[in-house]
């Protein structure tokens, strides 16, 4: 079983959409390179258009028509089967389906035994409700049809919020185990953890207002130095390899690192740099700088190492 | 060698993906240990493959050239494209499609002759039509059938080839669309997405790590071994001193970080005598040996080890046998949600609340010192603190003076 193999490459993906193609009608030119185009990459018209057309490849007569009898096929290969039975196994399958595919006596891949998300949040959403399973394929199937939905959920003090969004898309953290949904057309906030959803059903009206969901306009940067001890570089980069960033040599062992990050995620990326302790320092924006300098004074009040 | 966009070799093209997206800072006259053409070859590789991605800066040391991606605003992982690429040859890609339109789901199994026989009668439409030998043809076949997607039986001196199957997806979409991000080998799920039409998803993922993506195929030999029950020899590479040195394993868990997206095989080490953790990243070839007969009982170990490991460490390096920690935090009695941050994030210690304003986090651990930037994160409200490791409990105190100092808070403390 072999990964980087080239029956999963897009190569072989772009001419077999070429060869449907031309089971079908005489494929053109420029309906070739428009399928190498979507399925391969930049520089693959170079090779790839000549080779089909000139007859490297001997699948494609000149006249744009295949000597293949039928649309290409494949059947899965044991790798792909393997994973499919390995996601079987995963409880949040059941979100999305009650029947799981039948892959005959296929071993999965891995089992839930052989991997360990060590430092995810122990208060993810509850993938055996029923409850939460049926809000979660409505709410899948609303933002396919884009039907409006009315939602009650438990605001942060405990009170019960009621409003009508647009859903967009759903939102998931790997680190806290939870969805959330997105939505827009909403006045209080368009973001709504699923696990707190009490009761959500389509609306037989939009919602009052056109608002979007969250852009780029709500995007910040924050900007640090950092000293390579005890391996910083790569714990900081590594950490913070998720986000739009960029890193810059100042000296040897000496880095300026600018993060991109959403503004409601202010409040975490705080004390994810925090954790960094003195092996960076934030230098910018100023008002970042100062929340950083506000929680070190108010530990240093109450530091213990300050009575010792 | 004239520069080809398909790769045979993912080794060179890991190493520059990571050293691309990851750090980023490098310019082409870092790369030392290569040589310039070959920077030049591989950032052509992705600017190909990755170009809405690429980003490039001028400094005074030249140009750097880095990917930079929100993993949050992309619904699917860029960098699988990665495992897109590899190389064939002219013959292989012909072979291939004309096999699978002779050797369709539900047809009777043919004979290596009628294969050959169907393949030649395809190619007289071509003007100068290529041949494909008798030898050529039964190893694609037998290659294929390794891969499952081919048949092979034999009925006395008689071998016959038929499709292993009909080439239907069996789950949807958006199980696809959200298991090809989540899964470990998400890339496999990847593949079966280019199987079907494209739709957009309706998923996006925070706080989601793709740096895996490069380790996959080393990760997927780990998870086979490891499903076998067998022995590995891992070969690994140290990134500052680039030397490799070999290890005689059993795999008995990947652990993975969601906050850093680093991934851990968990092994037995025959060279060590003990259980130790070795990040996937730094392994550049797996080589699954025979099966080993401990594997349950140094899984159960492992099992037994796991209420104290905070992270992947399984040796502090004071040497003891569990190092204990233990911290107070402080909060107004509206910051009920500090409580519940520790109760939600405590992993393997555990947490008393001792008033209404105040808890404290106790755990006994085999390395204290994987706590520390977890405990980093609740400065301003940290009232008290313990490490059995006194030089670890010094070091965290003077990191926190140098803290203060940086930012200009008060003066330094006597120590």
């Amino acid at each position: 079983m072999m990964l980087f193999s080239e029956l999963y490459s897009a190569y072989y993906s772009a001419v077999a959409a070429v060869l449907t193609a031309a089971c079908d009608h005489r494929a053109g030119k420029e309906e070739i390179r428009e399928i190498i185009r979507e399925r391969a990459f930049s520089e693959s018209l170079l090779s790839m258009e000549p080779a089909l057309t000139k007859g490297e490849w001997q699948l494609l007569l000149p006249d744009g028509t295949t000597p293949l009898c039928a649309p290409p096929t494949m059947p899965l290969t044991t790798l792909q089967r393997r994973w499919l039975a390995a996601i079987c196994q995963d409880p949040r399958i059941r979100l999305f389906t009650d029947e799981l595919p039948s892959l005959g006596d296929t071993e999965p891949l891995f089992s839930q035994e052989d991997i360990l998300l060590f430092d995810r949040y122990a208060d993810g959403d509850p993938y055996g409700d029923e409850d939460y399973i049926r809000r979660f394929r409505l709410i899948l199937r609303s933002i396919r049809e884009r039907t409006p939905l009315s939602i009650d959920s438990i605001g942060r003090g405990g009170a019960v919020i009621h409003r009508t969004l647009m859903p967009e898309r759903l939102e998931y953290s790997e680190k806290d185990d939870k969805f959330r949904l997105i939505g827009s057309g909403c006045r209080y906030g368009y973001v709504v953890n699923l696990a707190r959803i009490l009761r959500c059903y389509p609306s037989p009206v939009p919602p009052a207002f056109q608002s979007a969901e969250g852009t780029d306009a709500s995007k910040c940067c924050v900007t640090l130095e950092l000293w390579d001890e005890r391996n910083a570089l790569e714990r900081v980069l590594m950490h913070f390899s998720h986000l739009e960033k960029q890193a810059e040599k100042l000296e040897e062992g000496h880095y300026r690192v600018t993060l991109t990050y959403d503004l409601s995620d202010e409040t975490e990326m705080i004390i994810r740099l925090l954790s960094f302790g003195p092996m960076i320092r934030v230098t910018g924006p100023e008002d970042f700088v100062e929340k950083i300098r506000s929680r070190l004074i108010l530990q240093k009040q109450c530091d213990p190492g300050q009575h010792a | 060698m004239a520069y080809s966009e398909r790769i045979k070799n993912f080794g060179r093209i890991r190493d520059y993906m990571r050293d691309f997206y990851v750090y980023g800072f490098k310019s082409r006259e870092d790369y030392t240990l290569k040589s310039a053409r070959s920077y030049d070859d591989e950032r052509r590789h992705l600017e190909s493959w990755l170009g809405d991605y690429m980003r490039f800066r001028q400094g005074k040391d030249g140009k750097t050239v880095f990917l930079s991606i929100d993993s949050r605003r992309v619904p699917h992982n860029p960098l699988y494209a990665a495992w897109k690429t590899r190389s064939f040859t002219d013959g292989d890609i012909t072979l291939h499609f004309h096999l699978m339109d002779l050797l369709r789901p539900g047809d009777a199994p043919k004979t290596l002759r009628e294969i050959l026989d169907g393949i030649d009668a395809r190619l007289s439409a071509f003007h100068s039509p290529r041949t494909f030998d008798e030898s050529t043809v039964r190893k694609k076949l037998k290659e294929y059938a390794e891969e499952g997607i081919v048949e092979i039986q034999k009925d006395g001196k008689t071998v016959t080839y038929r499709c292993a199957g009909d080439d239907t997806v069996p789950v949807s979409r958006d199980v696809l669309d959200f298991f090809s991000e989540t899964a470990p080998c998400g890339v496999i799920g990847s593949f079966l997405l280019d199987r079907l039409p494209r739709q957009v998803s309706v998923f996006s993922f925070k706080h989601h790590y793709i740096t895996g993506t490069m380790d996959s195929e080393i990760l997927c030999s780990l998870l086979q071994a490891m499903h076998d029950r067998r022995y590995v020899t891992v070969t690994r590479r140290s990134r500052n001193s680039g030397r490799e040195t070999r290890h005689l394993l059993v795999p008995l868990r990947v652990m993975i970080s969601v906050q850093s997206g680093r991934q851990y095989l968990m092994a037995y080490s025959e060279d060590a005598c003990r259980i130790r953790s070795f990040r996937i990243d730094g392994i550049i070839s797996v080589l699954a040996g025979e099966i080993c007969g401990q594997f349950d009982e140094l899984r159960t170990r492992l099992r037994a080890m796991e209420p104290h490991l905070f992270g992947v460490s399984t040796g502090s390096r004071g040497g003891e046998a569990l190092q204990h920690v233990d911290f107070t935090v402080r909060y107004r009695p509206e910051e009920e949600y500090i409580y519940q941050r520790l109760l939600r994030e405590r992993r393997c210690g555990t947490v008393e609340r001792l008033s209404d304003t105040e808890s404290r986090f106790s755990a006994d651990v085999y390395d204290a010192s994987e706590l520390v930037p977890w405990m980093r994160t609740f400065l301003c409200r940290l009232v008290e603190y313990h490490f059995s490791d006194k030089a670890l409990e010094a070091q965290f105190r003077e990191d926190l003076e140098t803290m203060y100092r940086m930012y200009g808070v008060g003066e330094a403390s006597p120590s």
